[in-house]
């Protein structure tokens, strides 16, 4: 089976460079498929793809910081097998874009450089999360096709198919796809994972707990003490009000809603400390755990509208850019957070600077509606390019269709077969 | 246990809606001289009817725009304390494109409120019980606002208040009932009082963000100070944000359309099938009854039923379609993560309003709907709406709801009566047995021809604005 991988190029750039590149990017991002660096429209298997550059900043305790410039892309199949056809295809404009960072191969390099470039710069990312483990980007295109189509058809045939029952129905939309050459693809189901893939995700699943069974009666002599420094870390953090810049609210907005769905990239400070450093990898791993063995059908703890995100660290762990896809304003995005996940929330993030205060790890913080929104709006950083390969669908849609699809096959009762045609 | 409500400093127009007092005038102004229009304000503070009061006669309130504000003298830094959503306004790029401003409602055309008119800095906003005591409070206003360092823009006259919007349908039914005021429902139906008025809590037991000034600009101490820091006072205390639009309704067009969208037999239109297509458009029936519950006919019965869901009995929308108005405007308990239950209902009660719009223009009488146009009178509603987060609840709903095409789940389907449209005009889909039935090509049928976000304030706190020191 194929799976999505989060793919993360991080390249620092001197300062001088960072307003000529910015520039450079925000022309491509007029035209996010097809642009000169990076035509992510044209790269096959390419869900989403963006370009940023982070500007220069000093950390917590005053250090420089430099420019980052970054790829993200959300990938089908294996981040390598990804990087030679983006460098296939973006080929001389990745000179464009890197070549001013540091250790790009000068003159006019090989593919092969290139490649070594990129391998170079791949940073594993913290964290990630797909909405449906395995679903394709051409899977999610043709099932929107083949959506569309029936719609079709049953804008035309309606007037023959009332009164009629719906198992009768159902073989009227098979039949039209037998006649249909363009929906061939569609006269069989999605292939189901292979057995391998099944072994090894049952393996990945019980290796985590298993290898931590040995310490279990480390943690558990461990947790009180954890709990102990974990509290007192809560209670002694700052945790400044943020208020949001105006003129980056309307830098941020101006990028906003104009599709179904919309991209969100946000930059914060890891808390000082061993501490908090260690604790921002375990729950990051834990997510990653979790978003790979149980939220990784449609359905986020009850959030349905987020089709990628993930954590990357930053800056030899000093920092963490949250990146990620998701349908509606962020307004409801943000809503979506406080009433159905504040406590992954509260977990994922409080170990960033200026989070609003949290108890006990999954507790208030992210229930502080304005201060988490203006928490959040403050560490929001514009995306220069965004890449969508399905801008009109949200998350529901490609679900609802890959529904639709699946229900073409097998054996129906005539119930089954009513439910199934209302997803129509 | 709900916290009491300061209802002498709140004004009237939270507590209630003034059905007693049917005649009103929303009355325009623009602030030429401040100095004087302090002094009219000062006196106007004594006639804003509070909300303690249950008034038979006329009652008086008034909202104020951010530019108003400043023009006013509040210092900056406690103008910088209101939402950037009132400082900005309704007009800038980003809410046009999500509130759905746009071609013929694009804020550029606007007969007021918009970048080309004048400046709307405050609404007058005055109500009565008949139409010449209407008259005699406005002019006796008129007099006051004229000679008080103001100029007039418009007065916006409404219709004797009925129960009808001029679709046609029985309108204003459901309504939040505010924790609080003393009156009872159902807990789906009660909301925190912190949703509408500011210094109380909201809906996530938290207190929204109030205006604010420093406590050295309060020096005769005319403000509560703030309850977190003693270095402000708490100007925002008992007010609330009033979101106004002017929205025109063609109503020919949308009974037309309706009556076009289903032909009988012979080829001419059935009323019948064209009253259940419009009822299922706006999610309840002409005399109220809602769709969901009595899906084939209308029933007086149910003209007032307002304790109703979705998400148990209708979740696939085959009784009240999904895209229908009201069932997108509140909807109730059909939203994820678990639709059918208390923890959507808890959702919606996030994003509701407190509906205070008047209709104006003549009513079409319904033997007219069909026929051409008689006469072009303007009509419509003057859409009022009280929040306190206009962010979190007015924009949301227009947004999120109203013109969002994927809304619940559906693919093209805006808010069939009031949503935006593209060229194509908007989808609506109806649910069915077997298969769903898509109007297409729906045109808009409501234009915005005016609009603007205002502060409404506390009367304290009016009493400071109108106090605040000479320039």
């Amino acid at each position: 089976m194929t799976t999505q991988r989060a793919l993360t190029i991080v390249a620092p750039v001197d300062v001088e460079h960072r307003p000529a590149l910015r520039e450079l990017l925000l022309q491509a991002g007029a035209d996010p498929a097809g642009n000169e660096l990076v035509p992510f429209g044209r790269i096959t298997g390419t869900h989403f793809g963006r370009l940023l550059i982070l500007d220069e900043a000093t950390d917590l305790h005053g250090a420089p910081l430099r420019p980052l410039l970054m790829l993200m892309a959300d990938v089908d199949g294996p981040a390598d097998a990804y990087l030679e056809r983006l460098v296939a295809v973006a080929g001389s404009g990745l000179d464009r874009l890197f070549g001013v960072c540091d250790g790009y191969p000068a003159g006019s390099p090989s593919a092969a450089d290139r490649l070594a470039f990129l391998r170079a710069h791949l940073v594993k990312e913290g964290a990630f999360y797909a909405n449906t483990i395995g679903r394709t980007v051409e899977q999610i295109q043709q099932e929107a096709q083949l959506r569309e189509a029936l719609q079709g058809f049953l804008d035309r045939s309606r007037r023959e198919l009332i009164g009629r029952d719906p198992l009768a129905v159902r073989n009227a939309i098979r039949q039209f796809i037998e006649r249909e050459p363009s929906l061939r693809w569609a006269r069989r189901p999605v292939p189901r994972p292979g057995l391998l893939y099944r072994l090894r995700e049952k393996a990945h699943l019980l290796a985590v707990p298993l290898a931590l069974l040995p310490f279990t009666p480390l943690l558990i002599a461990g947790a009180p003490l954890f709990a102990v420094v974990l509290r007192l870390h809560e209670l002694t953090d700052p945790a400044p009000r943020s208020v949001p810049d105006p003129a980056l609210v309307k830098r941020l907005a101006a990028i906003e809603d104009h599709t179904a769905q919309n991209q969100f990239s946000a930059l914060g400070f890891v808390k000082p400390g061993l501490f908090r450093r260690l604790l921002a990898n375990v729950v990051l791993f834990a997510t990653n755990y979790a978003a790979r063995h149980v939220f990784n059908h449609a359905n986020l703890a009850g959030v349905k509208t987020i089709h990628f995100a993930r954590w990357v660290f930053l800056d030899d762990q000093r920092r963490v850019i949250f990146c990620s896809n998701y349908d509606g304003s962020l307004e409801s995005y943000m809503d979506d957070f406080i009433d159905k996940v504040a406590w992954g929330l509260n977990a994922a993030f409080s170990n960033g600077y200026g989070f609003p205060r949290v108890r006990w790890l999954f507790f208030d913080g992210a229930r502080d509606e304005l201060a988490f929104k203006q928490y959040l709006r403050s560490h929001q950083h514009p995306t220069e390019v965004w890449f969508s390969a399905y801008p009109d669908l949200t998350a529901l849609n490609v679900e609802n269709n890959a529904q639709i699809r699946a229900g073409l096959f097998g054996r129906m009762t005539e119930a089954q077969a009513e439910t199934w045609l209302r997803k129509l | 246990m709900s916290e009491a409500l300061e209802l002498d400093d709140i004004q009237g127009l939270v507590a209630r809606g003034y059905g007693g007092l049917p005649e009103a005038s929303f009355v325009l102004l623009e602030i030429a001289d401040a100095v004087q229009a302090r002094g009219w304000l000062s006196g106007l503070a004594g006639r804003v009817t509070a909300g303690s009061v249950r008034p038979d006669e006329r009652a008086v309130h008034v909202a104020i725009a951010a530019g108003g504000l400043a023009k006013l003298g509040l210092p900056p830094e406690a103008l910088a304390s209101f939402p950037l959503e009132l400082r900005e306004g309704m007009t800038t790029e980003f809410r046009q494109r999500i509130l759905g401003d746009v071609d013929a409602s694009a804020p550029e055309t606007w007969r007021w409120g918009g970048p080309t008119t004048r400046p709307v800095d405050m609404v007058l906003l005055l109500y009565a019980r008949g139409r010449q005591e209407l008259s005699a409070l406005y002019e006796e206003e008129h007099a006051g606002f004229m000679a008080g360092g103001l100029h007039e823009i418009e007065v916006l006259d409404t219709s004797t208040l009925t129960d009808r919007e001029h679709f046609g349908f029985r309108d204003g039914i459901s309504q939040p009932t505010v924790e609080g005021l003393g009156r009872e429902d159902v807990p789906a139906n009660t909301v925190k009082a912190g949703e509408f008025v500011l210094g109380y809590q909201n809906e996530y037991e938290k207190y929204t963000d109030r205006p604010t000034v420093p406590a050295s600009a309060d020096p005769h101490g005319l403000l509560p100070s703030h309850p977190d820091d003693s270095a402000l006072h708490d100007l925002g205390r008992n007010g609330s944000y009033l979101v106004m639009r002017q929205m025109s309704q063609d109503v020919r067009g949308f009974w037309r359309f309706v009556a076009g969208a289903c032909p009988g037999p012979d080829g001419a239109s059935d009323p019948e099938a064209a009253t259940r297509l419009a009822a299922k458009m706006v999610g309840r029936w002409p005399d109220g009854a809602p769709v969901t519950v009595s899906p084939d006919r209308d029933d007086p019965a149910l003209s007032d039923l307002n304790d109703f869901g979705y998400g148990n009995e209708d979740g696939d929308g085959l009784h009240c379609p999904i895209g229908a108005h009201v069932r997108r405007t509140h909807p109730r308990d059909s939203l994820d993560p678990d639709p059918g239950t208390d923890r959507s209902i808890e959702i919606d009660k996030r994003h509701r309003l407190l509906r205070r719009g008047r209709a104006y223009g003549p009513t079409v009488p319904p033997e007219e709907r069909l026929l051409d146009a008689v006469d072009d009178e303007p009509r419509g509603l003057h859409f009022i709406v009280l929040c306190a987060n206009i962010v979190r609840q007015f924009e949301f709903v227009q947004h999120t709801w109203v013109n969002n095409p994927k809304f619940d789940g559906l693919y093209e389907d805006v808010d069939p009566l009031v949503g935006r449209r593209d060229a194509a005009g908007a989808t609506f889909t109806i649910p069915g047995t077997p298969v769903r039935e898509r109007i297409t090509g729906i045109p808009s049928f409501v234009t915005v021809r005016g609009g603007g976000y205002f502060f409404l304030p506390g009367l304290r706190a009016l009493r400071y604005l109108a106090n605040l020191p000479l320039l």
